[in-house]
């Protein structure tokens, strides 16, 4: 997934679209949008940076989680499998990008949604907009999850993992691609998010990320995320400008 | 029930010629039921419905997945020319909408006579049949005394013909000047007298964003709510990564999303953007950038615009604006970037860079709505920034302004003029005043005064009002002076129309339920988008989950138990399903680029909509579209008659409009009743008695007043928007501190009308003379999770005065103290 921060309005339309795609509680932000300020009036900056699961190609959740829950599929993309979690919470605290959760707490939206929509099935809730059943897969961490497991973002991968075997992008503005699009992609409004295949030398992705000089955030950490941001002009995040001074 | 019911596609497509058929006929539609997948298949099928999103005014077409018979999914839809499968961040939350757990399930009587927000109304169940009995009597009883305009009908953003636009012949037919009594008032009327002082059209703009390099934004949200705000987010992501990128300036009294997003960001003092706008233009004038083949030139080309100087008329010849000479002398000649600079606080040097940089990159344009206008010198200020657009040339240039325009609808089967009795002509010649005095003296140029009412009804004047019936409105909480509403909703007969408990609802007498945006037939004329005409349908995804009704059927079914011929009228109309039928026939004639020529593709597609806008300036001349290009010469009739619809034809920088109204705008203003119309700058009046100006805003999650009771919008933090349940307030670390403040101290609002509660949050790049909060906290009856974030609604301390002209409520005119709580 390639984000162009130059795009990107800081709308949060991402977050919902997720939630609704995915039956997500309120404050399970699979997808959020971090805003920073900095600096003073009147020169003080507001900032902002979305912020989804990075999909580590060396992801550090896999590596910690004691039951082999967490799991990289051979598409590349990370799951959990929620017959094996146990919810020790490890991948949590192992993670350094925030994008795992854990919606057992004390909700902070009161009054509590899982009371009001409960569920008959031992699952977390059940509320009327509920994934449709079919779609839901507890072996991946689609749909509602049971009580007691983390969940983060899936690419929607009920979607991209039906997409025909060597499609180089999944366009949203394409009917053929669409379906199989993720929904913060297909929800986008300014166009700040695309989806392809990294592996693929031919994709819009991996022209964005050499056009445009594609960075990832926290580098550092050797997880190699496979979410790129485009910095361009309006850098949100300091660790992304400083980069670009080094290239610069 | 539904007699159009909803289809999938595939259906659709096999019944589609036997529909159209039957629409012409005018006879009901039969629709199969939903879902003729084979029944063995494993996977239910999921259908696409078409429909229109309801979280903002802006028409985004939608796709509602239904499977099953419920809605999980909302996605904006391809083929609509707004939304272009696109949403905003408020579109997903339809399906909350629907579910909402807090819904009205029914009609609903009154049994406990006293009224108050703490005090249980004890509602009782009741049949439409009987709640509509109700209301049929009342009117009825009102009718026979001879008092017809004691009723009265206050609505918010209507929809279309199918909804508010049945309020006026209701209205005609019934007898009383009170039928439709809308609240653009409370919204932004000061700019739409702007434009139609200056250009001669009452109506906001349509606006070419995708071609302009240069936005010159006053106070409009573009990134969080300014509308089309779905269209507005695509539009951004075009124009800064376009070549040439399109350069923005966004002028505003607090840090936005917007203003991060802009190239500068000008935090001026608030209800001081005139000045700002009047020193650009000063600076366009003698620096020379103007647009000479719309404006105009002196006779011999020599820039007579110098400091303080006086120009004579005589020496510059003047093609598409007029006045501009007397406006330098009268206004401009001394409004220097300097003189601007003490009144907003932003300095010469940048005022000067923003004028060079708006004043020659074309096209260019300066767009506003209520961020500058809703202040008590609102229609001036609107004014002022408009004539920018005037300057530059980008008046219905190609990146310019545009007029909206209408939609070629089919007529009603039935003329309400055919159908009005004794009682309802002699109520048109009694000529009686609206209940919110309208047209009176007192307020001769507002289109709207949802303001006053409250006062009308307390204070019985101009006559007591018996019952009102409230849709899409809620004034007791989004009104200015708030509290005054919970003392007259005491004194007269309510009726709530909304699909959800509300703050009206609670004082109400007679709750009506809607059906919700989902489960309703509608049809949907946008606003101002590209100028070009476009309508939009709603088309229900499920049958309604309660016992409800969509409001044009409530009153088409109050009208039919109207004694007399006007009961006759709403039984030949039937119900919603026959007026949009009667409208699409208009698209036979005039089919829409993507086919529509009927009911049934409007169905389909959810949208009729013609390009292009027909008209063109080109460097200074008019072309009409031929049907290949702009080659039609238009004449000076044919552009006053479709495009400055002026007196004189022309961008008046010198407004004949307001100078009708002379008397009445120098009394209300203390201006000199020769200058009354020029765009010029008056100090504006804070509200209030407080010493920091406060702003409420829209973020991007504020939808309509509905989202306050959907948890997974009130769960998202953004700037200013408080989140979850707690209200913030925006406020600078020096004034927090002169206060004994500290970030995450409780504190106290407060101001000669009121007080609300929040929590600091201590935000160094706002200005500090201003704090900041969001809108839409202080529910106090709508719903459990709106009502979990309690204090917080501005409006409870926002002081009931109103622009003089033009009669918006200055809502950002309203000053506070702020103290440790």
């Amino acid at each position: 997934m390639v984000i162009d921060l130059e795009r990107c309005t800081g709308c949060q339309a991402c977050t919902t679209a997720c939630q609704l795609e995915n039956t997500r509680l309120p404050g399970e932000q699979w997808q959020d949008v971090l805003f920073y300020n900095e600096g003073e009036y009147p020169s003080g900056k507001l900032t902002w940076l979305p912020r989804p699961c990075m999909h580590c190609e060396n992801p550090s959740c896999v590596a910690v989680c004691p039951t082999g829950a967490t799991y990289k599929t051979e598409d590349g993309v990370v799951l959990v499998n929620w017959d094996r979690c146990i919810g020790c919470k490890y991948c949590m605290i192992a993670c350094p990008y925030g994008v795992r959760f854990y919606a057992e707490e004390k909700q902070k939206t009161q009054p509590d949604v899982r009371k009001v929509w409960p569920s008959e099935e031992g699952k977390i809730w059940n509320p009327p907009w509920a994934m449709p059943a079919h779609k839901q897969n507890v072996k991946q961490g689609i749909g509602v999850q049971p009580k007691n497991v983390v969940s983060k973002c899936t690419f929607c991968y009920h979607k991209v993992s039906q997409a025909p075997k060597g499609t180089p992008d999944l366009d949203p503005n394409d009917p053929k691609t669409r379906d199989y699009t993720p929904a913060c992609v297909v929800t986008c409004a300014p166009g700040a998010r695309h989806f392809g295949d990294l592996d693929n030398p031919k994709s819009e992705v991996r022209k964005l990320i050499a056009e445009k000089r594609g960075v990832r955030l926290n580098d550092y950490t050797g997880n190699r995320p496979q979410v790129y941001y485009l910095a361009g002009e309006a850098a949100a995040i300091p660790e992304t400008r400083s980069v670009r001074r080094k290239e610069g | 029930m539904s007699a159009l019911e909803t289809m999938d596609r595939r259906t659709f497509l096999k019944t589609s010629a036997a529909a159209g058929a039957a629409a012409a006929a005018g006879t009901a539609l039969v629709a199969p039921e939903a879902g003729t997948a084979p029944k063995a298949a494993a996977v239910p099928e999921t259908k696409i419905v078409k429909n229109v999103c309801h979280q903002c005014p802006a028409r985004c077409g939608i796709d509602v997945y239904v499977t099953d018979g419920r809605v999980h999914n909302i996605y904006g839809s391809l083929e609509n020319p707004i939304s272009n499968g696109k949403l905003c961040p408020k579109g997903p939350l339809g399906a909350y909408v629907l579910y909402d757990p807090d819904r009205i399930k029914g009609p609903m009587r009154r049994t406990n006579p006293e009224k108050g927000r703490n005090v249980d109304p004890k509602w009782e169940r009741i049949s439409w049949g009987e709640a509509l009995g109700i209301v049929a009597a009342r009117l009825n009883a009102l009718r026979e005394k001879g008092e017809p305009h004691r009723f009265a009908i206050v609505h918010g953003r209507g929809w279309g013909a199918s909804d508010a636009g049945l309020l006026g012949s209701f209205g005609k037919m019934y007898g009383t000047p009170n039928a439709a009594l809308g609240h653009s008032s409370i919204c932004a009327d000061a700019s739409k007298k702007a434009k139609a002082a200056m250009d001669g059209n009452y109506n906001y703009n349509a606006y070419d964003y995708r071609d302009t390099n240069y936005i010159l934004n006053f106070g409009a949200s573009f990134l969080e709510a300014f509308r089309p705000f779905n269209n507005n987010l695509q539009t951004w992501g075009y124009i800064r990564t376009k070549s040439p990128k399109t350069r923005v300036t966004m002028v505003d009294v607090r840090v936005t999303t917007t203003g991060a997003a802009a190239d500068h960001l000008l935090l001026v003092k608030p209800g001081t953007d005139g000045a700002l706008a009047l020193a650009i233009a000063y600076e366009i004038l003698r620096k020379g950038w103007w647009d000479r083949k719309f404006v105009g030139d002196f006779v011999d080309g020599i820039n007579r615009f110098r400091r303080a100087e006086l120009v004579d008329p005589k020496t510059f010849r003047e093609k598409w604006t007029y006045g501009l000479v007397e406006w330098w002398n009268e206004v401009l000649k001394d409004a220097t970037p300097e003189w601007a600079s003490g009144i907003t606080g932003i300095p010469a040097k940048d005022i000067e860079t923003v004028a060079r940089e708006f004043g020659t990159t074309r096209p260019a344009m300066a767009i506003f709505e209520r961020g500058p206008t809703a202040h008590t010198n609102g229609t001036y200020n609107g004014m002022a920034i408009h004539a920018l657009n005037a300057l530059v040339g980008s008046m219905y240039a190609v990146g310019g302004l545009m007029n909206q325009m209408g939609v070629p609808y089919g007529k009603l089967p039935v003329s309400s003029d055919d159908f009005l009795d004794d009682a309802a002509k002699e109520a048109a010649k009694k000529k009686t005043p609206r209940i919110d005095r309208v047209k009176t003296k007192e307020l001769p140029l507002a289109a709207n005064n949802i303001q006053g009412i409250a006062d009308s009804i307390v204070e019985g004047k101009p006559y007591p009002l018996d019952t009102i019936m409230f849709y899409l409105t809620n004034p007791i909480f989004s009104a200015p002076n708030a509290r005054k509403w919970e003392e007259a909703l005491k004194k007269v007969f309510v009726i709530e129309t909304s699909p959800f408990p509300s703050e009206t609802g609670q004082f109400a007498d007679l709750l009506l339920p809607d059906h919700t945006y989902l489960e309703r037939w509608q049809d949907a004329p946008i606003y101002p988008f590209q100028g070009w005409p476009m309508t939009t349908l709603r088309v229900p995804a499920v049958k309604p989950v309660h016992d409800t009704r969509q409001f044009g059927d409530t009153l088409i079914e109050i009208g039919k138990r109207i004694k007399g011929p006007m009961g006759e009228y709403y039984k030949k109309l039937g119900n919603v399903e026959n007026v949009i039928k009667a409208l699409a026939k208009g698209f036979e004639k005039n089919p829409g680029d993507n086919g529509v020529d009927g009911l049934a593709k409007w169905i389909e597609k959810g949208c009729w909509y013609r390009k292009p806008y027909p008209y063109r300036q080109v460097a200074g001349e008019f072309f009409e579209w031929d049907g290949v290009d702009y080659w039609k010469p238009m004449s000076e009739a044919d552009v006053k008659k479709h495009l400055l619809k002026t007196e004189t034809g022309r961008f008046e920088l010198k407004s004949h409009y307001l100078e009708h109204y002379a008397d009445f705008v120098a009394e209300k203003t203390g201006l000199p009743k020769d200058k009354v119309g020029f765009p010029q700058y008056i100090p504006p009046r804070y509200t209030g008695g407080g010493d920091l100006h406060l702003v409420a805003t829209k973020t991007p999650m504020h939808g309509e007043g509905r989202t306050a009771n959907i948890p997974v919008a009130i769960s998202i933090y953004q700037p200013v928007a408080g989140g979850r349940n707690e209200l913030f307030l925006e406020i600078h670390p020096e004034t927090a501190r002169k206060r004994g403040i500290r970030n995450g101290d409780r504190v106290k609002i407060s101001n000669e009308l009121g007080a609300i509660y929040a929590r600091a949050h201590v935000f160094p790049a706002q200005r500090p003379d201003t704090v900041v909060l969001p809108y839409g906290f202080g529910h106090f009856a709508h719903g459990r999770w709106a009502s979990s974030r309690k204090s917080g609604n501005v409006n409870e301390m926002l002081p009931n005065v109103s622009e003089p002209i033009a009669n918006l409520a200055a809502v950002h005119a309203m000053t506070v103290k702020v103290e440790k709580a």
